[in-house]
């Protein structure tokens, strides 16, 4: 990924101050690129958790500053903007943060000696999250909330939608933020207007690079 | 030759006298009078050289130059700005910018020459202007019908204009019909093809109103008429088109004062059809400050002076109605 970037030298953050970024978007984005790498909604401990669990759901390149997933879920929740619905078998959202962290805790102390999620090693981390995934974690502690449940309905909705939230992942994808102030005009497949991202087929990796240091 | 020019001198005489020598103001006119009371020789003028003064149906001829030049600067800017949009995907994409600029060129041109005659490279330009804005609208035709749910509304809304290529053909069929009026000999009653020149510019140039007219209803009804201002294009030229048809058929002998100063403010219509196309950018988000999106996505700036193209062809139409009347 990091050695064949898509979008070679786009940063989306070049258009911070072009006509395709307003003020309300300006404050956004820079609110979520300063967000506090403190705990707020989390317990020092839980913080600990939840940022190994984001490493591992969404591993992230070397040589270039990690998306802070910790810190944005720690922001969300603590901002308690939910997604505008609960599935009936859900807790609330921070509700189902604080006691899927804690069951995982337990199940990891009962399965490895003692050791907190955060202690264990990349590959045992995996296995733990997969055993979430297939509903194989049946200790009591899930009562009320369920593995398989955590694992689909809020892992993989929470830290996805964080990571995709962050002008790092929009340059890494080629998206050029908010189709407002300024929108598109050139619609039709594989056109691009001056100010989006040039993607870099085979071969095209210098004509792409050169573009998208343009793209304003 | 040497009779042509004579005759010519006559004709430039006549049209001297009856214009300009009550104020005698002139050079020229003095010159001429002199002349002909047999105190001086005329100078005869250099060969391609500016003649003194022009016969009325050179003087038509220019003007219907200058309006297929006009409407030829309005392509110009309009499929360059449209076609780079298309990022030039085709390469025919460049045709109409080449074809409305070399129609331009020579409607400049034709406005600087006041010989008499066709002139054979003009008529090449023109002529393949026109075809150039035919092999576009099966171009735009074909585009249309290759996108997903064929020649539907949606497509003919929304692909490429399908009554843009045709404003490169009226600005070659102006053109065209300038040369066949400028070939008429001097001090003849100018003919197109058998008939007055003057009844066949206004008969074509009426026509070309109502196509013109069309493209502006198609797309300002995509725009929903949201200004009151947008039905103007749709309202002014028919009248225009039904005043000319009038004065294709009718007498020719008459003062059609109503119909010269409908085609003025119709002329008038297309270059404030620009500023109105500026303000409705302006009124896009970011406005002008976001010209790169807005420019495109807004109204086209250049569209409209097609309309003052036209009518000024009318206008010369009337004009040669009215200098030689045939009836």
């Amino acid at each position: 990924m990091t050695d064949h970037p898509r979008y070679p030298g786009y940063d989306v953050l070049d258009k911070r101050n072009t006509p395709s970024w307003d003020a309300v978007t300006r404050r956004v984005i820079d609110r979520r690129i300063a967000v506090s790498r403190e705990p707020h909604f989390f317990s020092a401990a839980e913080w600990a958790v939840a940022d190994a669990v984001t490493r591992r759901i969404l591993p992230q390149p070397a040589g270039r500053p990690p998306v802070p997933l910790a810190a944005l879920l720690d922001a969300k929740l603590l901002a308690d903007v939910g997604d505008g619905f609960r599935e009936a078998d859900m807790p609330y959202m921070g509700d189902a943060w604080h006691h899927g962290i804690a069951a995982l805790e337990v199940e990891s102390r009962a399965r490895h000696a003692g050791r907190g999620f955060a202690e264990l090693d990349a590959a045992e981390q995996d296995a733990l999250l997969g055993l979430m995934h297939r509903g194989e974690l049946t200790d009591p502690a899930w009562d009320g909330l369920g593995a398989r449940n955590f694992f689909t309905k809020r892992l993989l909705s929470d830290i996805p939608g964080l990571y995709y939230s962050h002008p790092t992942a929009w340059s890494e994808m080629g998206f050029g933020g908010p189709a407002s102030p300024r929108g598109y005009v050139r619609m039709a497949l594989d056109r691009r207007d001056p100010w989006e991202a040039a993607q870099a087929g085979p071969g095209r990796e210098q004509e792409a690079l050169r573009e998208n240091k343009n793209v304003v | 030759m040497a009779e042509g020019s004579s005759k010519m001198s006559e004709n430039s005489v006549t049209k001297v006298r009856g214009k300009r020598s009550p104020g005698g103001s002139r050079g020229m006119s003095t010159d001429v009078e002199r002349s002909l009371a047999g105190r001086e020789t005329l100078p005869l003028p250099p060969p391609n050289g500016p003649i003194l003064g022009e016969t009325t149906t050179v003087k038509a001829a220019r003007r219907i130059n200058r309006a297929a030049g006009t409407i030829a600067a309005s392509v110009l800017a309009d499929s360059a700005m449209e076609h780079y949009r298309g990022d030039f995907h085709n390469k025919a994409m460049w045709t109409p910018l080449i074809a409305s600029a070399l129609s331009l060129a020579v409607s400049a041109h034709g406005h600087r020459d006041r010989r008499h005659g066709a002139h054979r490279g003009r008529d090449m330009v023109y002529l393949a202007a026109g075809l150039t804005g035919i092999v576009g609208t099966g171009f735009h035709l074909y585009n249309i019908t290759k996108k997903p749910g064929g020649f539907s509304w949606q497509n003919v809304f929304y692909s490429a204009p399908i009554g843009a290529p045709a404003a490169l053909s009226l600005s070659g069929l102006m053109g065209f019909l300038s040369e066949r009026v400028r070939d008429n000999e001097p001090g003849t009653s100018p003919t197109v093809a058998g008939y007055s020149a003057g009844r066949v510019v206004a008969a074509l140039t009426g026509v070309s109103l109502l196509g013109t007219m069309g493209e502006a209803g198609l797309l300002h009804f995509r725009g929903a008429y949201h200004n009151p201002f947008m039905f103007v294009p749709v309202s002014v030229p028919p009248v225009a088109a039904a005043l000319l048809a009038n004065a294709a058929v009718g007498k020719s002998r008459v003062r059609r004062h109503v119909t010269r100063w409908w085609l003025r403010s119709t002329t008038l219509m297309g270059i404030l059809g620009v500023g109105f196309h500026a303000y409705g950018v302006s009124s896009n988000m970011g406005g002008w400050r976001n010209w790169r999106q807005n420019a495109f996505n807004g109204p086209p700036l250049p569209a409209p002076p097609s309309f003052t193209g036209l009518a000024m062809a009318g206008l010369a139409a009337l004009g040669l109605l009215e200098d030689h009347p045939d009836d």
